[in-house]
């Protein structure tokens, strides 16, 4: 069994409503990891998103399952920018922000 | 245009400029003949917006020619506000044709002024957003089509992103964060006449402040506005826990990554809170715009005032110089990057 949620952003393909991403991740995202369920984000309409946004959607499931969240998550049709910051959001939300200077 | 020389010479002379202070108890907007960031330790200085509340309020506008840049206006827009909370009437002076950019930046609007400045409303596309008052978070997505539609930036499309995210982020910082009973007042600028080329974004609220917000879980910034700030502004740090892991819908990163991008393009970026503010000057060359600090008092080009009046809430300004963002082979990819995580073990993330 795997949820395929599609993403639907605003003006500009720009995505950054967290309360819609605090819904998916409640109803849909963390049911389905707790079943054991994959769930794949589909991205495909979505050309920009806020790191507030990615956090909301996916943040406390890294937090609750760790590494094995990472085996049940497919991040579907992600342009660069959603990849590197997919990439961010599961970096900080496995290891924490790190506090050396950032360059 | 001015060189980065003359531009270094002249906020160097305004940073030892004498403050002018005003004694009256009257609570009062003092806009000089230019409220710029260039500026802003002066303009902020001049004003005690929050004194007596059993007097009058009053905006004093230089009698011949203002400049008025978003920050400056956003911020007396939230005062209006405030005014308006403590039925405190707004009287302006010197209120003149000098002030029509301020009146169709509907300011007046904001501090029930009725101000007619006698011509014809102007198409608002393509130079700025007006002052806006955003009291939900579902009104924030219509804000959001709102600079897509007045700023004319579509042939720009990451310059776009770059403005919609920093009115999403601080937007959503006022809402969620800043108790503010009035919410958040939004305007922007795009100027594209002179060099550089830029858009300007200014958010203020007349809300909690930043020192309260994050005194709920870090001490040391209800002891000092000025580390307020600077925590405020580093990756990981939210007014829930002393952690640096956030919330489920909290990461604590919207300021720092704001300030990166502000900084990325070379431009200005401001946040002022209680009695502290801290400024990042325009950056001359791209090399040292690559160049970030976790700690916004590491940067060089940084300007740190404690004054005698507090705001009472939060101002943030955010410039974007568009003609830099091209700069960048991704400009977004390059901001997440800045970000320092941990970095601790090989992720697996199924991309497909």
């Amino acid at each position: 069994m795997s949820e395929e949620i599609k993403l639907w952003p605003g003006a500009n393909g720009f995505l950054e409503d967290k309360d819609l991403a605090r819904s998916i991740r409640q109803e849909k995202i963390l049911p389905a990891l707790d079943r054991g369920e994959s769930v794949v984000l589909d991205f495909a309409k979505v050309n920009y998103a806020t790191q507030s946004f990615v956090h909301a959607l996916i943040g406390e499931a890294l937090h609750k399952h760790r590494d094995a969240a990472l085996g049940l998550l497919e991040f579907k049709n992600c342009s660069p920018q959603l990849r590197s910051l997919v990439e961010l959001v599961v970096d900080y939300s496995l290891g924490g922000f790190a506090t050396e200077q950032a360059v | 245009m001015l060189l980065q020389a003359q531009v270094d010479r002249l906020d160097a002379c305004e940073n030892r400029k004498p403050l002018i202070r005003r004694d009256s108890n009257v609570p009062k907007f003092v806009v000089p003949n230019s409220a710029s960031l260039r500026n802003a330790r002066s303009f902020l200085a001049g004003c005690d917006p929050f004194a007596d509340t059993e007097r009058p309020a009053v905006l004093e506008l230089h009698p011949k020619w203002i400049y008025m840049e978003p920050y400056a206006l956003a911020m007396i827009a939230a005062w209006g506000g405030w005014c308006r909370r403590h039925d405190l009437p707004v009287t302006v002076e010197n209120i003149g044709r000098h002030a029509n950019y301020a009146a169709r930046m509907r300011l007046f609007e904001h501090l029930d002024v009725d101000y007619d400045p006698g011509l014809r409303e102007r198409e608002e596309t393509g130079r700025f957003l007006p002052i806006t008052r955003v009291q939900k978070r579902s009104e924030i997505g219509s804000v959001i089509g709102d600079v897509s539609a007045l700023l004319h930036l579509d042939d720009d499309p990451e310059s776009l992103a770059a403005v919609q995210y920093c009115v999403s982020e601080l937007l959503r910082n006022v809402l969620e964060h800043s108790g503010s009973p009035e919410g958040a007042f939004i305007c922007a600028h795009r100027y594209t006449k002179r060099q550089p080329h830029r858009v300007t974004v200014a958010v203020a609220d007349c809300g909690d402040g930043i020192a309260a917000h994050l005194g709920r879980a870090h001490a040391a910034a209800l002891a000092d506005d000025r580390a307020a700030l600077g925590l405020a502004m580093r990756p990981g740090i939210t007014g829930a826990l002393p952690g640096m892991y956030g919330t489920p819908d909290n990461a604590g990163a919207g300021l720092f990554i704001t300030r990166s991008m502000a900084k990325g393009t070379g431009g200005y970026f401001f946040l002022h809170s209680g009695k502290a503010a801290y400024r990042l000057r325009r950056t001359p060359s791209h090399d040292e715009q690559l160049l970030l600090f976790v700690d916004a008092y590491d940067e060089d080009r940084h300007d740190s005032w404690v004054f005698d009046h507090a705001w009472f809430g939060t101002v943030v300004s955010v410039e974007i110089r568009t003609e830099h963002i091209a700069d960048y082979e991704g400009f977004f990819q390059w901001i997440f990057r800045q970000i320092p995580g941990r970095r601790v073990q090989e992720r697996r993330i199924r991309f497909t």
